[in-house]
């Protein structure tokens, strides 16, 4: 076959970033392998010189494929397979970033940067695991990379494709006939990113989430390190900085997720239990968890058996999750996991290559771990913060078992191809009702256990239940508050409430009486304040939400047992009231493909009186070719105690599909009537009657700088029955050659009338069609041109006129003409123009009147003027208009209002318990074990 | 024995029994049929049936959809969702529903559509010939 050559492709950057792809892989494997036999060797050490410049050459290919990626992406190379997948003409530069990491290999490809950012730092650190670590790092690396490489390996009949490769041309990756054509690439367009994910937080949501994820490689890699070289006490000190700094990361990540979902998606809250969601948060409980007890082995030497286990199991968990949602294994359990795109297998060998290194170090070097041989006692700080490491072991391995149903029927399949899979029925309360009891413990746990010290208790105990007592009787008290403020319902939640008041109280108290309020040694203290806030704001938020948008007299008769829907349906204009709050839906525009909705609510009390006022503005975002609605964007109203979320939840079915709305207007029957202003006349469902001919047309969507010319009509139509009556002002407008018309609807009448085009012409004459009357004149002279009178004032040297532009040179001026007619008077002022000595007018045009002037000459000599005058053919008696009836309303909106009370105390508590594991972090950064 | 394995060995004892009395929150997915039989709170994957009329008039009441699913057994029925339709719904792949018969009719609160993903390999979209434009 003839080589085709093909035009406009750009070849470089996916050959400089293939290249920097295999380098990075290999370098990577170089690393591995140097950094292992100069962890091993005993009497060469140097080899680990080797390791650190292949590592640096890893992260610096990297960076320069991420590089070309974003290149190609930048500038819209639609050649490139990854380019035409996440980009489009029309994305906005912003998006650039949200784009890259849509994707699987994007997202790889950002694990694998932070990867490489902080393995950088982890060298600088000059640490004595600095061999052992970085070579677990290289292999989590090349292991990374193999997603990414799409190279086939194949032994025999078997090929397997190995990793989806980001900087491949589409050409390469698939066969289309398409590629005959040596200009194919002026052809292509892209798919765009999912307008779901064009928002900020697909900006900074991916990084910090990542950042989060590459951070828990260290502790891991530190715990291996440790069991490797059997420095089982030495590698506590680091592992525990960089934990807490893993810890408060990936926190702040997973709570992005849950702001995102609860600002901006319509989950209607901010957790919902998803396996996406799931996964990431057991490997940051099982984190928390060894933050515990790497805190009592460093202070005390037990429990370090446990930091390791926990240190090994946050990495192996990040890795399942990073199978569960990448494997496409979730299917129709989760609502945003990825498409599976056949690396199953590899990911797989990911969970599987790590959980042997884990086990194998692991089991290995157990016997060598130390461990004192006394049992911790029962009142001391280190028990009491192993029980609840235990806990959150407990509640991950609950929550964890829960989420892999999916992968056990898959695994009962594999064995039993019969079995039919089984599914959570409500995943919600299925975790609540577990999760609740395992708050409850580590409220309590951690209220009681701040007051225990470390080692052998006091002799003296009664300090401890002065303080524990304080707390219990000011926690009783609260949640008393609570229910004043709000409902508990039910005995385990005033338990919970308890606990979490008692967690509150009695660490401000620790902080109070031991810290003497210093900040900076109560980091813990401030993450146990809020875990307790935090759980407080979800029983606010959760249990009380109130939906607004239910009117209990609009819905009956649906439903047997009344489950009242939490959508309630608001037409334009029309204020309608719902618990409270008087609610007017009382515009919408269009712009580009988004449609924002204003929305007015005023709250009333018991006697009608505004006690406030305010606007939201919810929208909905179509297709780019208005086929759907892609998304709806809610809109919050933030208080401190409660925040009040709406959002558009249906739309009539033409507001829906662009398609559907030409169906339905190409079904309306319209009827053709002819009517003079003044006029009644009479239709099927109303008297209607033309008030007058509007020359600036009052129709809502016609914009005089859009359209030169245009004409409206005033109409009223009473309804027959009824005897209401609405107001319709359809109008025509003229925009260069081309006539617009502007229907103008009466929801409410369900009535449709528009202006018939030809009415256009009747009412101006085209220039063509004009007979100019020439007349010459002097200024303060009058003429008479047919039933008009035009007096020449006087003139205007600096005129403006919307059809004259003012350029260099010319020598304008104005004629100022009072006109009259049939009793108006009006001013008119046609321009004439000396351009480079060629003369030029700009006509003056009355569009009431129907007057054309032109101002054609002067003569200096003596001071006469030559103006031309023309007017409007109008021959029209009446108007030709066009009425449909019985047209759908299009008006109205399907809207869901709700209350989220105390939401704030959950940001709040859950910010401040990532605030304290930062802090944590800093407070030791500086320190130098 | 040490205090920590007494606790470790209950958790493991709570967990068991948390696990055993979890069983009823999960369930296979059910068939029209079964759902009927049982009366029970049930999830019923099925497709919409797309040849058969749906009904969604948000000027009534928002929150009924009424469409035709079929079942895992091939079996077609109508059946009802309290919630405004989902976005996308005539392109879904499978319809998830939770709910259970109320009256002889599936009545579901829940539901999850999967639809098909926004990108397939033979799909590349080309440039369009830029189209007249309109207003209205």
């Amino acid at each position: 076959m003839e080589e085709i050559q093909y035009v406009n492709e750009h070849l470089w950057p996916g050959r400089i970033g293939n290249f920097a792809l295999m380098l990075s892989f290999c370098a990577s494997i170089l690393s591995a392998v140097s950094y292992y036999i100069h962890t091993n060797s005993k009497t060469e050490k140097k080899w680990d010189k080797i390791g650190r410049s292949s590592f640096f050459v890893h992260g610096i290919s990297a960076f320069v494929l991420i590089a070309c990626i974003f290149y190609v992406m930048y500038h819209k190379m639609f050649e490139y397979r990854y380019v035409i997948e996440h980009a489009s003409d029309d994305l906005p530069m912003k998006y650039i970033l949200s784009a890259f990491w849509e994707g699987q290999e994007g997202s790889f490809l950002l694990w694998v940067f932070w990867h490489v950012i902080l393995g950088f730092v982890f060298i600088r650190q000059k640490s004595k695991f600095e061999a052992p670590v970085m070579c677990i790092i290289s292999v989590i690396q090349m292991v990374i990379l193999t997603m990414v490489l799409g190279v086939y390996v194949g032994v025999g009949e078997w090929v397997y494709k190995v990793g989806s490769n980001p900087i491949l041309l589409l050409r390469d990756t698939i066969d289309l006939p398409l590629f005959t054509n040596a200009e194919y690439v002026s052809l292509l367009q892209g798919n765009g990113l999912n307008l779901l994910l064009q928002n900020y937080w697909m900006t900074i949501h991916p990084p910090t989430l990542f950042l989060g994820f590459a951070s828990t490689a260290f502790p891991f890699a530190l715990a291996v390190a440790g069991l490797w070289t059997k420095e089982h006490k030495a590698w506590l000190a680091p592992a525990l900085k960089w934990s807490l700094f893993s810890g408060a990361i990936l926190g702040i990540g997973i709570l992005m997720g849950g702001a995102w979902a609860y600002e901006a998606l319509t989950f209607g809250g901010y957790w919902a239990w998803d396996p996406v969601e799931n996964t990431s948060l057991v490997p940051w409980l099982i984190l928390v968890a060894g933050i515990h007890t790497n805190l009592v082995s460093k202070s005390t030497g037990y429990s370090i058996r446990s930091t390791y286990m926990f240190y090994l199991l946050c990495f192996l968990l990040i890795i399942y999750s990073t199978f569960l949602t990448r494997s496409g294994i979730l299917g129709e359990t989760s609502v945003h996991a990825f498409t599976e795109m056949g690396l199953e297998l590899q990911l797989v060998f990911f969970v599987g290559l790590f959980t042997l290194i884990a086990l194998y170090n692991f089991i290995k070097n157990y016997k060598g771990i130390p461990a004192p041989p006394k049992e911790e006692a029962f009142l001391s700080r280190e028990f009491w913060m192993f029980i609840g490491s235990l806990v959150l072991l407990f509640s991950g391995a609950l929550i964890s078992f829960s989420s892999s149903l999916p992968v056990f029927n898959k695994i009962i399949q594999f064995f039993d191809p019969e079995y039919v899979g089984r599914v959570i029925k409500d995943p919600i309360p299925h975790y609540n009702k577990y999760q609740i009891w395992i708050a409850v413990f580590i409220a309590l746990l951690s209220g009681i256990g701040i007051f225990l010290r470390y080692g052998t208790p006091k002799k003296n105990l009664k300090p401890l239940f002065v303080h524990i007592g304080r707390s219990t009787l000011i926690s009783i008290a609260l949640v008393i508050l609570f229910e004043q403020w709000l409902g508990l319902y039910v005995w385990q939640y005033r338990v919970l409430m308890f606990a979490s008041a008692f967690t509150v109280v009695s660490n401000i108290d620790y902080l109070i009486s031991f810290l003497k309020g210093n900040l900076k040694m109560g980091a813990s203290v401030l993450s146990h304040v809020g875990f307790g806030l935090m759980i407080i704001g979800v029983l606010a938020s959760g249990l009380n939400q109130e939906v607004i948008s239910s009117n209990r007299f609009a819905m009956t008769g649906i439903m047997e047992d009344q489950k009242l829907g939490s959508s309630i349906t608001l037409y334009s204009k029309m204020p309608m009231f719902m618990n409270g709050y008087w609610v007017t839906y009382s515009s919408d525009t269009l712009e580009n493909h988004i449609r924002t909705y204003t929305l007015d609510f005023r709250k009333v009390d018991e006697n009608n009186k505004t006690l406030e006022e305010f606007t939201l503005y919810p929208n909905v975002m179509y297709e780019k070719d208005f086929s759907k609605v892609a998304a709806n964007n809610p809109d919050t109203r933030h208080y401190i105690n409660r925040d009040i979320f709406i959002q558009v939840s249906g739309l009539p079915p033409s507001k829906r599909d662009i398609e559907l709305a030409h169906a339905q207007e190409d079904t309306l029957n319209y009827i053709p009537y002819e009517v003079a202003v003044g006029d009644t006349f009479e239709t099927e469902r109303s008297f209607a009657i033309l008030n007058s001919i509007d020359y600036l047309p009052g129709h809502r969507d016609y914009d005089s700088e859009e359209n030169d010319l245009g004409v409206g009509l005033n109409f009223s139509f009473r309804e027959k029955k009824g005897d209401s009556t609405y107001n319709a002002q359809p109008a025509l407008g003229l925009s260069g050659n081309l006539i617009y018309q502007y229907p103008d609807k009466m929801n409410r009448l369900n009535t449709k009338i528009r202006i018939k085009e030809a009415f256009f012409e009747e009412m101006y004459t085209a220039e063509e069609n004009l007979n100019y009357e020439g007349h010459i004149l002097k200024q303060g002279d009058q003429i008479k041109f047919n039933d008009y009178s035009l007096t020449l004032k006087e003139f205007d040297r600096n005129p403006e006129d919307p059809n004259y532009q003012k350029e260099d040179g010319d020598i304008p001026v104005a004629a100022i003409l009072e006109v009259e007619h049939e009793g108006r008077l009006k001013e008119l002022k046609p321009i004439y123009v000396l351009r480079k000595n060629r003369p030029f007018s700009v006509k003056a045009y009355d569009p009431e009147l129907g007057i054309h002037i032109r101002f054609s000459n002067i003569f200096p000599k003596d001071e006469s003027f030559e103006i031309k005058v023309a007017k409007d053919n109008r021959v029209f008696d009446k108007v030709p208009v066009e009425i449909a009836e019985n047209v759908p309303a299009t008006d109205y909106i399907a809207m869901e209002a709700k209350i989220f009370p105390g939401i704030n105390l959950f940001w709040l508590g859950s910010s401040l318990m990532m605030f304290g594991l930062a802090l944590g972090f800093i407070r030791r950064r500086k320190l130098k074990s | 024995m040490k205090k920590s394995h007494i606790i470790g060995i209950a958790m493991i004892i709570i967990s068991a029994i948390i696990l055993i009395t979890a069983v009823g929150d999960m369930s296979t997915y059910a068939t029209l049929e079964a759902a009927k039989k049982s009366g029970d709170r049930v999830k019923i994957a099925g497709v919409l049936a797309k040849n058969k009329p749906m009904e969604y008039n948000p000027e009534k009441d928002p929150n009924w959809f009424s469409f035709y699913l079929t079942d895992t057994e091939n079996k077609t029925e109508k059946v009802i969702l309290l919630k405004p339709k989902p976005q996308d719904f005539e392109r879904s792949e499978q319809v998830i529903l939770t709910g259970s018969y109320e009256n002889g009719i599936f009545v579901a609160d829940e539901v999850l559509t999967k639809c098909p993903s926004k990108y397939k390999d033979e799909e590349i979209a080309l440039r369009k010939k830029s189209s007249n434009q309109s207003r209205q």
